[in-house]
């Protein structure tokens, strides 16, 4: 084989694999930065946060809703499972408690419309230990973002949303 | 073969494939009907490597179909860019959801930096007409009367419908749904309809 055609392949085989690779690794590193972001470096691991009322200045994550308001929580289950509760707004508007792994999949969701007394679960990696009684998620990653998400499109049902989040829990069981 | 032409052609390789890459997250979605682009896999686990890539880029954190679904377009009903010195009437009906809202990005996929409070609009905002048809305006400045979203600092923009628990006929098929229209009014500078 020529050298030109040996070059050319070596550069379609390059080109192959930046392609994929990128493809690949790109929403694990974007994860990664977004999970950094909202745990404010490992700061706040297995804890609710709760952002303020979404506006012209969020940069926290993409696309950002102006109509809710959101509360995120990082997890980590390499030292054991955690269990997640949110209560339902006042108002009984819209709330989505979702699970987000490492890859961006979208492993769970629960609203309140189906479980209108509110969401209670453990999440759990395949193996670990978790309470009787309690509905499980099994994660497929250690670490991800649990995100609670409420209808909240004025500045009273903000505050009413804000109370009710409140109450939210994320943490070791 | 010299081994630096071998370096050059194996970098130039990996340059242009992440090039790519980076080309392709950014585009949208697959057409949904009516100038509107939507995922049908957004979110769930069902998502293919290519998929989830555009979704970190542009719907990170995004709920799957039985929660949402997301709609963006990024031209008028002539396939023109949306852009902050026009004005659009977006019109439809209603939409086959408990809730949903249309909100105002701009080309980095964050909010446009402008206080104008009007940021998007949603199903309590707007006045249905007897029909159930309903009109909101997308300029960079209020409209009397009429309900507002801005696009004040936001470039060529893009707007994002989402429609909360989407009953399962549009989880389905988004060729059911009815997806609203976005007509160009004018544009400052007397560049018209």
């Amino acid at each position: 084989m020529s050298r030109a055609v040996w070059l050319g392949v070596c550069f379609c085989a390059a080109a192959a694999v930046g392609h994929v690779g990128t493809v690949i690794a790109a929403p694990q590193v974007i994860m990664h930065v977004a999970m950094a972001r909202l745990s404010q470096h490992d700061r706040l691991i297995n804890v609710f946060s709760f952002s303020p009322r979404v506006d012209a200045h969020a940069r926290w994550v993409v696309r950002p809703s102006p109509d809710l308001a959101y509360a995120s929580c990082v997890y980590d289950l390499s030292h054991g499972a955690i269990l997640v509760s949110a209560a339902p707004s006042a108002d009984h508007g819209y709330t989505s408690i979702s699970v987000f792994a490492a890859n961006t999949d979208n492993i769970a969701v629960f609203d309140t419309f189906a479980q209108p007394q509110g969401v209670r679960f453990a999440l759990a990696l395949a193996g670990q230990a978790v309470p009787t009684g309690v509905p499980v998620v099994r994660a497929t990653t250690a670490r991800g973002i649990i995100l609670d998400r409420r209808l909240a499109p004025t500045a009273a049902t903000f505050a009413a949303a804000d109370q009710a989040r409140s109450a939210d829990r994320c943490a070791p069981i | 073969m010299a081994r630096w032409q071998f370096a050059l052609v194996i970098a130039a390789g990996l340059a242009v494939g992440a090039g790519s890459a980076v080309v392709y997250m950014r585009q949208g979605m697959a057409p949904a009907g009516g100038g509107w682009m939507g995922s049908k896999v957004t979110g769930s686990v069902d998502a293919d490597a290519w998929t989830r890539a555009r979704v970190a880029v542009s719907g990170l954190l995004a709920l799957n179909r039985g929660q949402a679904l997301y709609f963006v377009r990024k031209t008028d009903e002539a396939g023109r860019p949306l852009r902050e010195n026009c004005r659009y009437r977006v019109a439809g009906g209603a939409l086959p959801g408990r809730w949903w809202s249309v909100t105002v990005y701009a080309p980095d996929n964050f909010l446009p930096r402008n206080d104008d409070g009007a940021l998007s609009f949603d199903a309590t905002r707007v006045h249905p007409d007897a029909a159930g048809q309903w009109q909101a305006v997308a300029a960079s400045h209020p409209v009397p009367g009429a309900v507002w979203v801005s696009t004040r600092r936001a470039g060529q923009f893009d707007l994002t419908l989402r429609i909360y628990n989407p009953t399962p006929a549009a989880q389905a098929d988004f060729t059911t749904i009815a997806l609203p229209s976005v007509t160009r009014i004018g544009c400052e500078g007397g560049q018209g309809a």
